[in-house]
């Protein structure tokens, strides 16, 4: 009995120990590398004199949206001399997004640009990785004021809430019942951007659009689909659908497309995977879409962070800065009391340009 | 010590070191010194300050291992945890936003975390013919349901006052609180889960729960007793977690509870109850949680790390088998 | 009351008639709330959105019934999925049938590999089945390479989701046969009650003779197979393919079997109960919208519906119980 007792005592010693003791083995190998090993210091020189190293964290792999993003940020830094990591996070979380900054800070990186997945819970992270000297600036998706430098707004939210709501205006015909599909109750910018439009909804040339429901297909296609059927038999006078989401887009598509529902729809989507469904006729379901290019958000975003990291910005209102070949680019107050700077409007995807641009993104 | 239960155990096999080295738990000692050297090597940043810094967020999740190795080893599982952790975050940062003194924060906290455990453990022995597996999934949803309903239409919500959890998310030079808490509550549910009768009870009821009744063990209030105590770590797995996050939403804890799992099976605790000890489950989370790390800082993609873990949970319980099937072989052929 | 005890008692005479009951109180609420729901193309809706999930359902029935199970499947459906939509992206392979026939073919090699795990290797099936989840479903993403192959990709394909034999849907019919198949298989076959034997009572079948580790590695197989088939189907009926396809839909398969009162202990449960608890699932997934609850507190209501069911069962089962004891003592 005792030797058990011993054994397991033991045990966990063995695992204290090596968890500290392998640890600080560690550290003694790096302490005495900047010191001796001249591979270690030659490493340490060419990451401090030459390269920096840029960072871009995305809000989820697997995405075609999400990868043209970090291809427009890569193509930059490297075109710029610098050295670039992109991150993809395991899961569509901030949780799996903590895990990545952290490791970004571990790795000594210059600065870090990321699509937040979640308004407020990367604050505790960034912060840190501010406070380790790291410029951080957000594309996309933002994350909130308190932890960033500034944010890289691919549109306006304001100009994107008034474009969708004018494209409204004009399928309905003036009038009439309207819906939104959504992705996720909690996902920032369709917030941010139904907010919008509920507040340009005020003005009197809307005053005859009614707005029925706002539903949330959580960026599934099943559920998007039920949701998008839903809406049809629930509210047999609806006459357009306005979704800012690219899968809910994508299923509402699909839905209203194989049921030749005179139901109409627009919204936010990739031209690749709307192409099949945009079109004038009765055939088609969506009339046009809006979006902005990716690959613009990303290299906007990379000019945005060597910006930052040689100092030409600091993230302060009213800063300026050349972003390459796209021209220049002042940073404004956002409307959350931090910074951003703004691509641009929203680009329509109608039936004349979609063939030229579902190849591209 | 020794004869604490009043039960003298004759048949302890003699240790020897040659032993101890190749019982599973050993092997995993061995195996988180190579993955060290081994994340050391690929990585330059593998460092101890770095490694200690990014541990925090992964250590919550060994919070809910240690209970989760409870339940395994009564044969069941509780798949809710992520769930609840969510929701216990949830309410926390309402609390906290309240401007309540932190004390009662801490609290609410666990008292969530608690009664979500309580919800679970007073269906699963009021039911006792229900599967915990369904049971739990059903109470996942409701928890996440509601925490999704607290949340509103943001579905996201801040602390507008992190003091408290910046003292929480403090360090003793480069070690973080967390650790130490992780260690103190490792060592109470290791020397309870093999030292005390509530621990061979546990056993009991895991290799043979009509025996362990007909002993006179009471089943359904260990059982009980178990998933709030699953509920309690899961409310402090989220106050740690609300530390890191400054903030809760719905995804918070997503998968936490399969993290919990393989972290315990690799660790050699049989879900079908019963078998293991919480020693090898410790170390083999520190292992997961070293290798994540060093992977990380390599910038491996995320789904090959996925992989590479997935592999090895197979591989960590097939190897011994198929190790075991030909020990077997060989015994029966040299007795032919 | 006294009339009611009666007909209760009929009701519990089997497990199924108390599902219908369930159903159709289901139904009866729904289409008082929402007059659409009861109509014919809502229905075909609902069966075609729901195929998928129903048909890995009777996989799952399989696999439940010897005491396993098996939570890799959502991610062997988006392997073959994402498998599918690259041959079509990329033009390899542009036929309907042969895309099926390699969707199929992936699922039930990935099947395999799970029942060798489970069946020779003795892994638990809960950590085969997870370890396999994280890996089939890191494959649907590699093979995607960050790529979703989009409605345009998939050209007559999709269509496949669209077309109708005798006014029913395809990939309806596709789930009808599926089942059909099932219930003569399960009930009137020696394959099936093999099955049955070796999940009642394994150490009995293994004397009386039965392979229980073939049998295993079958019904793995064949889970694998459907999550196959489904992948093919899920592509064609979304009109998409994407890694992170039914993520975590694997308990939505489990909980339509227990709902359809699909012992998770083995031996118990039938094609007809795992059909009348995924269709229980497809009708909340369905209602729920309709019926105008609050988006954000639809969740919630699922969950708690499930919890109710599953509870309702255990009640219906101990009454059960209990008047088959009635019926001895007389």
């Amino acid at each position: 009995m005792k030797k058990k007792v011993l054994s397991v005592l033991l045990c966990v010693a063995m695992a204290a120990t090596l968890a500290v003791g392998c640890g600080s083995k560690d550290e003694g190998t790096k302490g005495s590398g900047s010191d001796t090993k001249t591979e270690d210091t030659a490493k340490d020189d060419s990451s401090d004199s030459g390269k920096k190293t840029y960072a871009i964290v995305t809000k989820s792999a697997g995405n075609p949206y999400n990868e043209k993003e970090a291809e427009g940020f890569q193509e930059v830094i490297e075109a710029e001399g610098g050295e670039c990591i992109v991150k993809h996070p395991e899961a569509a979380t901030a949780d799996a997004q903590v895990s990545v900054i952290q490791s970004l800070i571990s790795q000594g990186v210059d600065s870090i640009c990321i699509a937040a997945n979640d308004e407020n819970a990367l604050q505790a992270a960034l912060e840190e990785a501010m406070d380790a000297g790291i410029k951080v600036s957000c594309l996309d998706s933002k994350a909130n004021a308190d932890s960033r430098q500034t944010f890289v707004n691919q549109a306006g939210t304001t100009e994107i809430g008034q474009a969708l709501m004018d494209a409204i205006l004009d399928i309905t015909g003036g009038e009439g019942q309207w819906a939104i599909l959504s992705a996720t109750s909690q996902a920032t910018n369709q917030n941010a951007w139904i907010d919008a439009m509920k507040e340009i909804m005020k003005e009197d040339k809307y005053s005859k659009l009614e707005l029925v429901e706002v539903a949330y297909g959580d960026d599934e296609p099943q559920k998007s689909t039920d949701q998008t059927q839903a809406l049809l038999s629930k509210y047999p006078d609806l006459k357009v659908i306005c979704a800012p989401t690219t899968v809910g887009i994508n299923a509402a598509a699909k839905v209203l497309q194989d049921e030749k529902s005179s139901v109409k729809l627009t919204g936010l989507g990739l031209p690749s995977e709307m192409a099949e469904y945009i079109g004038d006729d009765d055939a088609h379901s969506c009339p046009y879409m809006y979006l902005w290019n990716p690959i613009d958000v990303g290299r906007l975003g990379a000019y945005t962070s060597i910006a930052l990291v040689d100092g030409t910005i600091t993230g302060a209102a009213g800063d300026e800065f050349t972003a390459g070949d796209m021209g220049d680019y002042t940073v404004v107050e956002a409307s959350d009391g931090g910074t951003e700077v703004i691509l641009g409007a929203p680009f329509k995807f109608d039936p004349s340009n979609i063939d030229e641009w579902k190849d591209v993104y | 010590m020794a004869g604490k239960s009043g039960r003298t155990i004759v048949n302890v096999p003699e240790k020897s070191w040659k032993k101890t080295l190749l019982c599973w738990e050993g092997m995993l000692v061995v195996l988180f010194i190579l993955i060290n050297i081994f994340c050391a090597s690929i990585s330059q940043s593998y460092q101890v300050s770095n490694v200690l810094r990014e541990m925090p967020k992964y250590l919550t999740e060994v919070f809910l291992m240690l209970p989760m190795a409870y339940i395994l080893i009564l044969g069941e599982i509780d798949i809710s945890v992520g769930a609840t952790v969510c929701l216990s975050a949830t309410v926390t940062c309402m609390v906290c936003n309240k401007d309540m003194p932190f004390i009662v924060v801490v609290l609410t906290a666990l008292l969530v975390g608690t009664v979500c455990g309580l919800v679970n453990g007073l269906i699963l022995t009021r039911f006792t013919e229900l599967p915990p597996m369904i049971v739990t999934l059903g109470t996942q949803i409701v928890f996440r349901g509601i925490a999704e309903i607290a949340l509103g239409s943001g579905g996201s919500i801040s602390l507008s006052n992190a003091d408290g959890f910046r003292m929480i998310a403090g360090k003793v030079g480069m070690i973080p609180y967390i650790l130490f808490v992780v260690i103190i509550f490792a060592v109470i549910f290791t020397v309870v889960l093999s030292k005390t009768t509530f621990g061979r009870s546990v056993y009991a009821i895991g290799s043979n729960r009509l025996a362990a009744y007909y002993s006179g063990i009471h089943v359904q209030k260990i059982r009980l007793i178990i998933y709030m105590v699953m509920g309690f770590m899961a409310g402090l797995a989220a106050l740690f977690l609300t530390s890191v996050l400054y903030g809760a939403n719905t995804t918070t804890g997503n998968g936490f509870e399969l993290d919990a799992i393989a972290m315990a099976v690799f660790g050699g605790i049989s879900t079908a109850g019963g078998k293991g000890k919480l020693q090898g489950g410790i170390i083999s989370a520190f292992i997961i949680i070293c290798l994540r790390i060093g992977l990380g800082q390599i910038n491996m993609n995320p789904q090959l790390i996925l992989i590479i873990l997935g592999a090895l949970l197979i591989l960590a319980v097939l190897l011994p088998n198929i190790g075991g099937e030909l020990k077997l072989k060989k015994k029966a052929a040299s007795v032919k | 009351m006294k009339e009611k005890k009666s007909i209760w008692k009929k009701i519990t005479g089997s497990r199924e008639a108390s599902l219908l009951i369930v159903l159709i109180i289901l139904c009866v609420v729904i289409s008082f709330r929402s007059p659409s729901f009861m109509t014919l193309k809502s229905i075909s809706d609902m069966l075609k959105n729901n195929a998928v999930i129903m048909i890995m359902t009777l996989g799952m029935l399989g696999v439940l019934l010897l005491g396993g199970i098996d939570i890799s499947i959502a991610s062997t459906l988006a392997f073959s999925g994402m498998s599918v939509g690259m041959l079509l992206k990329y033009n390899v392979v542009e036929n309907a049938f042969l895309l099926f026939v390699i969707a199929i073919g992936i699922g039930a090699l990935c099947g395999l590999v799970v029942g060798l795990v489970i069946a020779k290797g003795k892994v638990l099936p809960i950590i085969a089945t997870m370890g396999f989840m994280y890996i089939y479903r890191g494959m649907a993403y590699m093979i995607g390479n960050s790529q979703w192959a989009s409605a345009e990709n998939l050209g007559d394909f999709k269509n496949f989701a669209l077309g109708k034999v005798l006014g029913i849907n395809n990939v309806v019919l596709i789930m009808f046969a599926c089942y059909i198949i099932f219930f003569v298989v399960m009930k009137w076959t020696k394959v099936g009650r093999k099955v049955y034997a070796v999940g009642s009572n394994r150490e009995a079948a293994a004397i009386s003779g039965i392979n229980t580790s073939n049998v295993e590695l079958m019904v793995y197989t064949v889970m694998g197979t459907l999550a196959g088939l489904c992948g093919a189907l899920a592509v064609a009926v979304y009109s998409s393919a994407q890694p992170n396809m039914l993520y975590g839909k694997e308990m939505d398969v489990i909980a339509a079997c227990v709902i359809g009162g699909v012992s998770m202990t083995g031996g118990r449960g039938s094609v007809v109960g795992a059909f009348l608890g995924s269709l229980i699932l497809a009708i909340i997934a369905k209602a729920l919208p309709l019926v105008g609850i609050d988006s954000i507190a639809q969740n919630t209501v699922k969950g708690v519906i499930i919890l109710v069911v599953v509870i309702l069962n255990v009640v219906t089962q101990r009454v059960m119980d209990k008047n088959n004891l009635k019926g001895r003592e007389m």
